[in-house]
């Protein structure tokens, strides 16, 4: 409202930032545990003075900074430029409420740069204790990044306590930060064995592809073993209507969330009877399609992450669309087009109702709809008379739990309905009958039965 | 008609303004530091890698300075954060609108720099392999830097300037914004790109004493070369920089030609320093070190009253509520020292290494 809306046509702004951020998650945990990866492997060749191991480990760092200094590090640059085009007002929220946060991650990142191309650099250069200790530091300095921009992550699904006392350690140490800090974790150390495995099996020597596989599947399995506690654990902690969106209250996020558990049990198993148990017959097909399964695991897992946040964008204080909480009763009364600075009608203009509803369109709903792409609002409305249009309208929040309610004023209303009607040629059969007028509330007309909510 | 501007966030800033703008400007210069040796690096390898076909002197360099570029690159982009992040805390409002305004070269930011990253590592691994298309790559990701130096300079132009907001918005599509390109906006990008490749020779001349036992004649010459682009760089720089200024409003140009004091003694000081470090260049890279982190640390300051005055008739980052929150800022400062400590330790251990023991 605040901010003009930039609506990139097909994919939407949502999807920009989860292309975006689903790739990141895949490279920055690989960032975290193959930093765990890289000194405890390194250690392990000193010690069982395995010259051969430790010259994996070697190949595997250089492989490691090309990955995750360069597109690690870019992608995450990528996030916060896309949240800030696409969600302005709820960017310069969290950094009014983060920004010391993310001045420490940021200290951490120089240090993890820093190490990375010292730990790199530095395997003829530095001694064997040096060179150990700098793994660690670039280790400890990627674990702190994640603790770090964790709790501003988890921070817009639980606000916690924030929302009374607004103070920075309520915001940051709240109620899922601890466990999705634990479940993250253990992503990172399962990453760090799929990625391993992807060296692992170009190595040419057979007995040692054999003996680092079946190593890496370890790491692989140990992560995994740990994240269904911890994700319950997680899930334990959140508000009891997001909670419901991903068990039943919404179809589609209820699937993804199947397809989470579906993709990570995939994972498992074929590491399990695949690389653990025949090392041998490992080869790098295999450990793409292994990739390719976990970075669907990891894509759909925060594909319902965000999902079930809807209809806020930062838990009961500010919706998906930008608008404040506190905010409603104001707009419902004074209608949304006095306060859509970039809208090009400041009121409802009679003459021009449909493009006046187009506006109201884009500030309200165009955070999440697109008109023909991505949960296009021509497909949403497809059938429908204006008269269902605006029934629908006047129980937004009601039809579907994970949509914000209208805001403003009737007028408002009938403007965007009428623009909702113009997407669709008339429909030729009356589908569903409008409710007679003033007998709205006994009539149910839920097209997509069984969702909503009573 | 009034100019469109968003409300600021409501909630208080963490930290009084002037320690933000603090923050901001002395970020920013570390950022500019290493983003000038990023820019002025790919166009000095650019040319060396294209004469490098027929001189060995100049193909023998663009190996060796390749390989200090990668972590220019990281260090250009780390950097880079914590300046923006001040940024949007203190003038969010605006640059968050005209970033949307031309928010698909503003995304495309990212690719090209992701992009050039990878055209950076490319060049500097594969040169052999690459043969004679080495020189291509590398002007290909000098160009793609270029872009990226092109859109930060018009965001940072457009968002000083919130009375085009709306109009722009009229005419174009939530966005598609990229103009107008003026010959201001020309003249702000030239001095950015003019510098850097000044303080890049600068650079230059430093990296080649850590050749002087591996290489110890291309060091000399390599030095030497730096040195050239050094003076070139910043002679050129001297008539750009007032293009720049007559370029600038007049009522904010008048600040720096005596209408304020302050203001005016800023840029007499940054200039004087860059003519120092001119003429200490040859005898003494370090005093023309200190005396060229002076003038950018100096422009910076620049950079900043002109924003300020820029901004002054539509919004005063002073008006807004504070409420400091000291804890976590001391947690940061405190970290802040920390880490660059160990940073300090590891570049000590790398460029020091005790002798192997094994
Ligand atoms: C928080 C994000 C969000 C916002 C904001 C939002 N929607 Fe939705 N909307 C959704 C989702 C998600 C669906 C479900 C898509 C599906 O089921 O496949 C949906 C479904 C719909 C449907 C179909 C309902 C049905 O019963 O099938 C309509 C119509 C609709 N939205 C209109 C709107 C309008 C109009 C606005 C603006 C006033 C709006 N939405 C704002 C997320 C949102």
């Amino acid at each position: 409202m605040n901010y003009p809306v930039w609506t990139p046509p097909i994919l939407g702004g949502g999807m920009i930032i989860g292309i975006i951020a689903i790739l990141h998650v895949f490279v920055s945990h690989f960032a975290i545990g193959g930093g765990l990866f890289l000194p405890v492997t390194e250690r392990k060749a000193y010690r069982e003075n395995n010259p051969a191991l430790l010259e994996y480990a070697r190949s595997h760092s250089r492989f490691f900074v090309l990955v995750v200094l360069v597109f690690g590090a870019v992608s995450g640059v990528g996030i916060w430029w896309s949240i800030a085009l696409v969600n302005p007002e709820a960017t310069a929220t969290l950094i009014h409420v983060f920004v010391w946060g993310w001045a420490i991650e940021w200290v951490f990142f120089i240090v993890e740069i820093a190490a990375a191309f010292i730990y790199y650099h530095g395997w003829d250069r530095l001694d064997r204790r040096t060179h150990l200790i700098v793994g660690w530091i670039y280790f400890g300095a990627a674990w702190a990044s994640l603790f770090v921009i964790n709790g501003i992550l988890t921070f817009m699904l639980t606000p916690g306590r924030w929302l009374e006392t607004h103070s920075f350690a309520a915001a940051f140490f709240n109620p899922g930060m601890l466990p999705s800090c634990v479940a993250r974790t253990a992503v990172a150390v399962a990453l760090a064995g799929v990625y391993a495995l992807v060296t692992a099996s170009t190595v040419r020597d057979v007995a040692l592809r054999s003996e680092v596989v079946q190593y890496a599947a370890k790491w692989l399995l140990a992560g995994t073993a740990a994240i269904p506690i911890a994700g319950l654990w997680y899930i334990s902690t959140l508000p009891p209507a997001a909670r419901d969106i991903s068990m039943g209250g919404a179809p589609a996020v209820t699937i993804f969330a199947g397809l989470s558990i579906f993709f990570s049990a995939a994972v498992v198993i074929f590491t399990y009877f695949g690389p653990y148990q025949r090392p041998r017959h490992f080869n790098l097909t295999f450990a793409f399609l292994l990739a390719v399964m976990a970075l669907s695991s990891t894509g759909v897992t925060e594909w319902v992450r965000e999902a079930v946040r809807k209809p806020y964008i930062i838990y009961d204080y500010m919706l998906a669309n930008g608008v404040r909480v506190d905010d409603l009763p104001r707009l419902r009364q004074e209608g949304i087009l006095k306060s859509a600075l970039w809208a090009r009608h400041r009121e409802v203009d009679p003459k021009a109702l449909e493009s006046t509803g187009q506006e109201i369109f884009r500030a309200q709903c165009a955070s999440c709809h697109t008109v023909n792409g991505y949960n296009s609002v021509r497909f949403a409305v497809k059938g429908w008379r204006w008269i269902l249009i605006d029934y629908q309208l006047s129980h937004l929040s009601e039809v579907k739990g994970f949509m914000p309610p209208f805001v403003g004023t009737e007028e408002e209303r009938k403007a965007l309905g009428a623009w909702l009607a113009t997407l669709n040629p008339t429909p030729a059969t009356v589908e569903i009958e409008p409710p007679p007028p003033g007998e709205k509330a006994q009539v149910q007309p839920a097209p997509s039965s069984g969702e909503s909510k009573p | 008609m009034n100019p469109v501007i968003p409300a600021p966030v409501p909630i208080p800033l963490p930290a009084p303004v002037w320690l933000l703008e603090f923050l901001l400007v002395f970020t920013f210069v570390l950022h500019v530091v290493a983003m000038n040796f990023l820019a002025g690096g790919v166009m000095m390898l650019t040319l060396s890698s294209f004469l490098g076909r027929h001189d060995l002197q100049h193909r023998e360099f663009a190996r060796r300075a390749a390989r200090a570029m990668p972590p220019v690159v990281a260090f250009t982009i780390t950097l880079g954060v914590a300046p923006l992040l001040f940024l949007q805390l203190v003038y969010g409002q605006l640059f968050y609108t005209s970033s949307v305004l031309m928010a698909w070269s503003w995304l495309a930011v990212v690719f090209f720099v992701l992009l050039g990253y990878y055209g950076v590592y490319w060049f500097s691994l594969q040169q052999d392999e690459l043969g004679a298309r080495a020189p291509w790559v590398i002007l290909a990701t000098t160009v793609l830097f270029v872009f990226v130096a092109f859109i930060f300079s018009r965001n940072m132009t457009l968002m000083l300037r919130p009375q085009d907001f709306y109009p722009l918005h009229l005419r174009h599509e939530v966005g598609s914004v990229l103009g107008p390109v003026t010959a201001p906006g020309l003249a702000r990008l030239l001095h950015f790109l003019v510098g850097a490749a000044a303080v890049a020779g600068l650079g230059v001349a430093l990296l080649a004493r850590t050749w002087r036992t591996e290489a110890p004649e291309l060091a000399v010459w390599a030095r030497a070369y730096g040195v050239k682009w050094f003076m070139a760089g910043t002679g050129v720089e001297f008539l750009v920089g007032l293009w720049f200024l007559f370029g600038l409003p007049q009522d904010i140009r008048a600040m720096f030609l005596g209408g304020d004091r302050l203001a005016t003694a800023l840029l007499v000081i940054a200039v004087v320093l860059a003519m120092l470090a001119m003429v200490a260049a040859k005898r003494s890279l370090a005093a023309a070190c200190v005396a060229i982190v002076g003038t950018l640390s100096l422009m910076a300051v620049i950079r900043h009253l002109v924003r300020v005055a820029y901004l002054r008739p539509y919004f005063d980052p002073r008006t807004l509520p504070v409420q400091g929150q000291w804890f976590v800022f001391v947690l940061f400062a405190l970290l802040l020292v920390g880490g660059l400590a160990t940073v300090a330790w590891m570049l000590r251990a790398f460029f020091h290494p005790a002798p192997r023991a094994t």
